[in-house]
């Protein structure tokens, strides 16, 4: 996409993963470049299986290897290379530079212990801050994170909890050690509708007071509206598009990007009725050729069939892989 | 978490009853007497006399009240086949070596079948997995009696490194214990490789990860904790069941335990020693299995509280 300078707080260039499995090499990410700067919020869209999630697990890599392979130019947090880093590196950056919540805050917390033991564990990590101390410091996160009685939430297990207070207390222990970036892998996705809202608000208020980067991972163009700035559209393990939020909306350069508009309620251009992608994302193990949308594609022609177009630049801050744009 | 084991401890109680009768009036209903004709039949006159001198001769329940009476105060009055001690003091005599050397075994088998799993479950698909998996399918397919056979024909007639019987100077001990840690070393190694993959795959540890803890953390600190709950409640049901001696461990070892009496009692009808026996057993197996159930409570929390509010 556009030029990488080494400065980048999260640099990402031509990421691929693969998982070998029973039934062959299934790519899940096929050639992503992403960067992100300290403040800046990057919302990643596709349907599952796009590869969105797998491309940020790979940055901290979370990705069990085997069965996960995972080659790139470049995959560097905070100047360090991911893919060559050390254990010890690993770990400072986990949770220390760059941390991560994910969609289901049930499953998130290790069930045998306090959240208060879990957010004072975290800290110690990072910063050996001697256990009282700690304590305190937890609980003027769980306060951050305006959660209803801190005191008695730090005492509790994860199972006396509901999901919405569980992702506050994520989002706590993701802030513990003052990130310089958070990456939120559907983190509403499990939530009651209600809820949603009051989550996605936390997190960006916290993103602009900490300076923080963000890169929220979801299905819901309506999240990305809400908390991001730039967007990153992902469909077979590739970028279709990325661009300023506001362009994204009002004038996306991707079929894939307009027929995703066009499939929510009140949103792209034909407003009062909903239309829906024909057909279905495409297998992993067996992409087809050329542009992986061209099955699903109105627009496509011989030359998206034979050949995949790469991603060009529309204007100065955006790109679309599309032959129809070259 | 006290009202909790005081609840289970009455249920305990009522279990212990009401599996006294089922023993008493099985017992009962197993066809043949004592006395009745062998090699050497008895005149009717003796027959009901000796009849008389058990008490075998009054209703069943004034029977069995008698002998809960004098159970709880543990007379279970005197083995027919070994009238010179009472049975109290018989199982006492006999349960040593068995306790010995089954609780050893135990002992000794349990922690390297948790070693053995977790060593697996962390390095799966290697050759370390599949080592455990087939020491695990050896241990719980191949019976303990060809186990004995083979150590005693490995240990002592080619290596002549260890006696290959006995019971008194430890030296003695070694080859049965080994026996006796087969199975809880298989039956752990099994448990421990399933139970820690199953939390390895919990979102939690990925979650775990990305908070920068160490993998040894990770395993020592949460996947085992997590792991620990379904194996506990393994333990000392297991533990008893190998404590209170294999017959065939016993025989062919020739250790002078408990083992060979389960049996020997139920041939020659020896009821006060069979009652005895399955009694002591029963009680034990109860408690064995609240012993469980309260750590459990103690290592899951969500059993600890209740459940929660879902």
């Amino acid at each position: 996409m556009t030029r990488l300078s080494p400065d980048h707080l999260v640099s990402v260039e031509g990421l691929h993963v693969s998982f070998s499995g029973i039934q062959g090499k299934v790519q899940a990410v096929r050639g992503v470049s992403l960067h992100l700067d300290d403040g800046e919020s990057l919302g990643i869209v596709g349907e599952s299986g796009s590869g969105k999630s797998v491309s940020c697990m790979a940055v901290l890599r979370l990705l069990r290897s085997p069965p996960a392979q995972i080659s790139a130019k470049r995959l560097e947090v905070a100047g360090i290379e991911i893919t060559r880093a050390s254990k010890s590196d690993l770990s400072a950056i986990r949770g220390g530079v760059a941390s991560m919540i994910f969609q289901d805050p049930m499953t998130a917390m290790d069930p045998c212990y306090t959240i208060g033991q879990q957010i004072v564990e975290t800290i110690r990590t990072h910063r050996g801050t001697p256990r009282r101390r700690a304590r305190e410091e937890a609980l003027r996160l769980l306060k951050k994170v305006q959660i209803a009685s801190p005191e008695a939430i730090l005492d509790s297990f994860p199972h006396q909890l509901s999901g919405g207070m569980l992702q506050r207390a994520m989002i706590a222990m993701a802030l513990s050690c003052r990130p310089r970036v958070l990456f939120a892998d559907e983190p509403t996705t499990a939530l009651d509708v209600t809820v949603q809202a009051q989550i996605l608000q936390l997190i960006k208020e916290i993103q602009e007071e900490m300076g923080m980067g963000l890169v929220m991972i979801t299905h819901d163009l309506g999240v990305i509206a809400e908390t991001s700035d730039r967007v990153a559209v992902m469909y077979g393990g590739k970028i279709m598009e990325t661009a300023p939020v506001e362009r994204i909306f009002e004038a996306p350069s991707h079929p894939y990007t307009r027929a995703l508009l066009d499939s929510v309620p009140g949103q792209g251009k034909g407003r009062g009725r909903l239309t829906e992608i024909p057909g279905s994302a495409p297998d992993p193990s067996s992409p087809p050729e050329g542009c992986p949308f061209h099955p699903r594609c109105p627009e496509a022609d011989a030359r998206c069939i034979s050949s995949d177009p790469e991603l060009v630049k529309v204007t100065e801050a955006s790109a679309a892989a599309c032959w129809r744009l070259s | 978490m006290l009202g909790y084991a005081l609840r289970r401890l009455v249920s305990v109680s009522v279990t212990f009853f009401v599996v006294s009768i089922i023993i008493f009036l099985m017992m009962h209903s197993i066809p043949g007497g004592p006395f009745d004709a062998g090699e050497m039949p008895l005149t009717q006159e003796v027959r009901q006399r000796m009849m008389a001198q058990y008490g075998l001769d009054q209703p069943l329940y004034v029977q069995y009240l008698n002998y809960m009476w004098g159970a709880i105060r543990l007379d279970f009055g005197v083995p027919f086949q070994s009238p010179g001690e009472t049975v109290a003091g018989l199982i006492g005599r006999a349960w040593i070596p068995s306790l010995v050397l089954g609780g050893l075994g135990v002992l000794v088998g349990t922690p390297l079948g948790m070693l053995l799993g977790m060593a697996a479950a962390l390095r799966r698909n290697t050759w370390i997995d599949y080592l455990a998996s087939a020491v695990a399918t050896l241990g719980l397919t191949v019976p303990v009696f060809v186990t004995s056979m083979l150590l005693i024909l490995l240990f002592s007639v080619w290596l002549n490194w260890l006696p290959s019987s006995g019971w008194g100077e430890p030296k003695r001990w070694i080859l049965p214990i080994i026996a006796y840690a087969t199975i809880p070393l298989a039956t752990y190694a099994r448990y421990t490789r399933a139970a820690m993959l199953d939390t390895l795959s919990k979102p939690f540890v990925t979650v775990l990860r990305a908070k920068g803890l160490s993998e040894r953390r990770i395993v020592f600190q949460h996947v085992l904790r997590n792991s620990a709950i379904p194996l506990v409640t393994v333990f000392f049901p297991m533990f008893l069941g190998t404590a209170t001696g294999s017959i065939f461990v016993e025989a062919i070892f020739r250790v002078p335990g408990l083992g060979s009496f389960f049996v020997s009692s139920i041939e020659t009808r020896d009821y006060p020693l069979e009652m005895a026996l399955m009694l002591i057993l029963a009680i034990l197996f109860a408690l064995a299995y609240l012993l469980s159930d309260i750590l459990y409570a103690w290592l899951n929390p969500r059993i600890r509280f209740g459940g929660g509010s879902e």
